[in-house]
């Protein structure tokens, strides 16, 4: 169940300030990773809400990502429409796949279900990979940035596209909290836990499924629209399943099902990354071990294994005054 | 008409060659998903070490026979190690741990193939006995692709009747269907498992020291094989025999005629075939459990 504790208030003020600080200070390289983890946190809080809360171990989501990056790239590019057209289509198409997906998937579980979102999100790849209009291989360069300039901001302008993505990655955490304290996000929580049960309570669990998997599906459409004007160039790399499978990594190493982690995961990952870099180029030795680490270590996760210990010492501390009192009312 | 029938031929042997390579890929794969109930994404990369450990081994011994004796075995015992460390405490984790975990692995081989043999393609010389060309049903066609559906098929031959006829594989069909029933009527489950893993990963290094002539081995080639792999397993059904063979076939022969006839279509109908199965059949098309 999800409850925005003040520890997840704390953590999420305190990354907030972190990001603006850092943005205030950071070169142009800098600005470039921030921008590329603000992006990347809206995917994997997308993740988190059907992985962590319910219980949808998903492989696709590189794909939901890609879609909506060639979605925005098609319509501003190839079609020439306005990028704010392109983005709103982006969300779109992005949600209408991810609903298919999560209609058809609905009824397959665990091993099955992680290998039919795996087939889909390598279709969407295959196909982009093979088709011709949306550039093959080579992918589409020159995908134009969205115009602020009514409002007197340029967003060709590394510093304020970076604070663009991170203030659009604080609405998606706020998306995503006010979503899973709904009754809707209650039920998504039920059919985790006991899935028969809430079909015998005449829940129609397929349309909660699938319409968790398309909100989570435009929350990556909208990551990926706003990845394609950020390297202001897509390719078939986007939708490719190891995509996917970093973002998952990304929500375990944050804390898997707290929503907060799949922010810090998602730093932790790029920072990993470029950290990494700098000594060796074999990163993905480091970051493999690390995973390996982490899940053999109770998959908690950072964040998740700090959530664990404070709820435990309130839950301590609880007991301790219920102690003290009970001899008093006896 | 002829040349167009001779032409359909050598696809035909093509794709024959393919779903062999897949077979020897996914027959260890299914075992292990249906017998654990384990999924190895790291299945791939045992299939690259095989390549990797085939083109040193047959470097130091200058023969292809020695790589293909040492690639199984190398491969194997990492297989062991790898049991030993990690396999072995997951077996109860739980799908998504299973999927982390071996996909770290990935990663970790990933850079253990770059650090080792370099990040260039390399070639492995194919066997003189297997070199040039041979000519059956008035097509011509390279040996080594005929060894290498041999190959398949002996292997194929040997675990039908393991499968079917002895003892060990009634063990093994027993496993796959009941588990607990199994280990109640005083079968070693956990050894059964132990060594039908080793079998996976000795054929996994089989498959990739046999393909690595054919293709060429590179770092990502466990990456590459690895989906059409589980796409095999998941359409034949986890744990069966019967389903790695079909699937294979289905797989190999739909990806390279499809190629052929729909350049465009063809990358995608494999995906909408699995799609298509898990759908209709979600348990594959045979389904070793009851």
């Amino acid at each position: 169940m999800f409850y925005q504790t003040p520890l997840k208030t704390a953590a999420i003020l305190l990354l907030l300030t972190a990001a603006l600080v850092y943005s205030l200070v950071a070169g142009f390289f800098g600005l470039e990773v921030l921008t590329e983890v603000a992006i990347l946190v809206i995917v994997a809080i997308a993740l988190d809400l059907v992985a962590g809360y319910g219980g949808m171990i998903s492989l696709c989501h590189g794909a939901l990502f890609g879609v909506g990056a060639y979605a925005f790239a098609s319509a501003t590019v190839l079609l020439g429409w306005d990028a704010s057209i392109g983005l709103a289509l982006a969300i779109l198409t992005a949600c209408l796949f991810a609903w298919v997906i999560g209609a058809i998937t609905a009824r397959t579980h665990g091993i099955f279900f992680i290998m039919a979102t795996l087939a889909f999100g390598q279709m969407g790849y295959a196909y982009v990979f093979e088709s011709r209009t949306f550039g093959g291989d080579d992918g589409l360069p020159g995908v134009p940035r969205l115009d602020l300039s009514g409002l007197g901001i340029d967003l060709n302008d590394s510093f304020n596209f970076a604070l663009l993505c991170v203030a659009l990655a604080t609405v998606a955490y706020l998306l995503a909290a006010a979503l899973l304290r709904s009754g809707f996000g209650r039920t998504l929580v039920g059919i985790r836990s006991n899935e028969l049960r809430m079909r015998a309570l005449g829940l129609p669990v397929w349309r909660h499924k699938a319409a968790a998997f398309a909100i989570s599906g435009a929350l990556a459409g909208l990551a990926g629209a706003l990845a394609a004007q950020h390297t202001m160039f897509v390719s078939p790399g986007l939708l490719h399943w190891t995509l996917s499978g970093e973002l998952l990594i990304m929500v375990i190493l944050g804390g898997l099902g707290t929503l907060v982690g799949a922010v810090v995961g998602a730093g932790l990952l790029v920072f990993l990354k470029h950290e990494v870099a700098r000594f060796t180029e074999h990163w993905h030795l480091v970051v493999g071990l690390v995973l390996i680490a982490v899940v053999l270590g109770g998959g908690r996760g950072l964040y998740g294994q700090a959530e664990h210990l404070w709820e435990r010492r309130q839950a301590a501390r609880k007991a301790a005054t219920a102690a003290k009192e009970t001899p008093e009312h006896a | 008409m002829t040349a167009d029938l001779s032409f359909w031929a050598i696809q035909a042997l093509n794709a024959l060659q393919l779903s062999m390579l897949l077979f020897l890929l996914s027959v260890g794969l299914t075992v292990i998903f249906g017998l654990m109930h384990f999924v190895n994404l790291a299945h791939g990369s045992l299939y690259a070490l095989g390549a990797f450990v085939g083109v040193t081994a047959a470097g130091l011994a200058g023969s292809y026979w020695a790589a293909f004796v040492a690639a199984p075995l190398v491969v194997m015992l990492v297989g062991i190690l790898l049991y030993l460390t990690l396999i072995r405490r997951l077996r109860s984790a739980g799908p998504m741990n299973q999927v982390l975990v071996t996909f770290g692995l990935i990663f970790v081989f990933l850079d253990v193939f770059s650090i080792g043999w370099g990040d260039i393609a390399l070639g492995l010389a194919e066997p003189e006995l297997f070199s040039g060309r041979t000519e059956i049903f008035g097509i011509v066609y390279p040996t080594y692709r005929l060894f290498v559906i041999g190959v398949g098929l002996a292997v194929l031959g040997i675990l039908a009747v393991i499968v079917s006829r002895t003892q060990v594989g009634a063990v093994i069909r027993a496993g796959v269907d009941n588990d607990a029933m199994a280990a109640c009527v005083g079968i070693n489950v956990e050894r059964v498992f132990f060594w039908a893993f080793c079998v996976g990963c000795a054929l996994a290094g089989l498959a990739g020291v046999v393909a690595a002539p054919v293709l060429s081995v590179t770092t990502d080639m466990g990456t590459a094989i690895l989906i059409p792999t589980l796409i095999v397993v998941v359409i034949g059904g986890l744990g069966s025999l019967k389903g790695a063979i079909v699937g294979s076939l289905m797989i190999g022969f739909v990806q390279t005629f499809g190629a052929v006839l729909a350049p465009e279509l063809a990358a995608i109908l494999i995906y909408a075939l699995l799609a298509g199965v898990l759908i209709l059949r979600p348990a594959g098309l045979f389904p070793a459990r009851g």
